[in-house]
């Protein structure tokens, strides 16, 4: 079996995608982008609670990577369209990813997408969005709708975790373009420094 | 003109909006917040204001209170509310304010 890397937002998606994967025994380590500002601390103590969970059901290691969002968010916001800010938000999480992967000697990412759920998540920003990164990407969850992933939520216990009150993120636009292509894209990374960038999110990476 | 504060549709905090939506000079702001020596964040559409709770403003003049304590909100509201000269609380802010 591989060893991946899942992104997980708190939601109810990524424990259940989590779950998938980990029946099917693939060792997973998970990141969790750390939006603060732009959330409070309850997307953070849901993931944990999340892999509490999932550890104890698997009995196996989940180490968990926080990464610092936040600044990378302040800087989306200052020097790009926000019409893009969802889709180049994204491009960062993968890239982001994608180098706690290449640490832990992980041959894919994962994450609790499903087709169609929000802005985010339509084909043409899931390609501008994962453009930006080499690993193959596993989504168990892509063709289920949401009672199918709240029923198997409900199943694993981390629905009540996930649905906690908390902040939703402030950082989304009020349009988000529901399609982009990577031409725009590429244009509006241009104006920032995104190696920089990203060397300073994994540089500043904690291990839970 | 504010109506109310009211919980957020996360339940994670409580939000006030204005009433027809009243644009912000976020940059007035800012330098108002920080003439009184609060900590300010510049996100361009929008301020977020470190004091206890933290608040996010946004250009559209919607206030979020990053906390479950309505009161808390309240008082952030009424600390807040003359110095980046924020539209008025149809009432004055207090039990009454709050909203479902």
């Amino acid at each position: 079996m591989a060893r991946g890397v899942m992104l997980m937002s708190g939601g109810i998606d990524s424990p259940v995608a989590l779950h998938y994967l980990l029946r099917q025994g693939h060792a997973m380590v998970a990141v969790h982008m750390d939006n603060r500002p732009f959330t409070d601390d309850s997307p953070l103590a849901k993931v944990v609670d999340h892999l509490a969970m999932l550890r104890e059901h698997y009995r196996q290691p989940i180490p968990l990577y926080l990464l610092p969002h936040g600044p990378t968010q302040i800087t989306l916001m200052r020097s790009t369209d926000r019409h893009f800010g969802c889709v180049l938000c994204r491009r960062f999480m993968w890239r982001s990813a994608e180098q706690i992967a290449l640490r832990e000697g992980a041959t894919f990412l994962a994450t609790g997408e499903a087709l169609g759920q929000v802005a985010s998540q339509t084909l043409s920003n899931m390609r501008s969005a994962t453009a930006s990164v080499h690993l193959p990407i596993v989504r168990p969850l892509i063709g289920f709708d949401k009672q199918e992933i709240e029923r198997v939520a409900k199943s694993i216990d981390t629905y009540a975790i996930s649905t906690r009150p908390g902040v939703c993120c402030q950082a989304v636009p009020d349009k988000p373009a529901t399609r982009s292509n990577l031409i725009q894209i590429l244009k509006e990374e241009e104006r920032i420094d995104v190696d920089g960038m990203i060397d300073e999110v994994v540089r500043k990476a904690v291990i839970l | 003109m504010y109506r109310r504060i009211r919980l957020c549709s996360n339940r994670g905090g409580y939000e006030a909006v204005p009433e027809p939506p009243q644009p912000i000079d976020l940059g007035l702001a800012k330098a108002r917040l920080e003439a009184e020596r609060i900590p300010v964040v510049d996100a361009r559409v929008m301020l977020i204001v470190r004091i206890e709770p933290e608040v996010t403003l946004s250009h559209r003049g919607r206030l979020l209170f990053k906390t479950q304590d309505p009161q808390l909100a309240v008082r952030a509201f009424e600390r807040l509310r003359s110095i980046p000269e924020l539209p008025p609380m149809e009432d004055a802010p207090g039990s009454e304010a709050l909203g479902g």
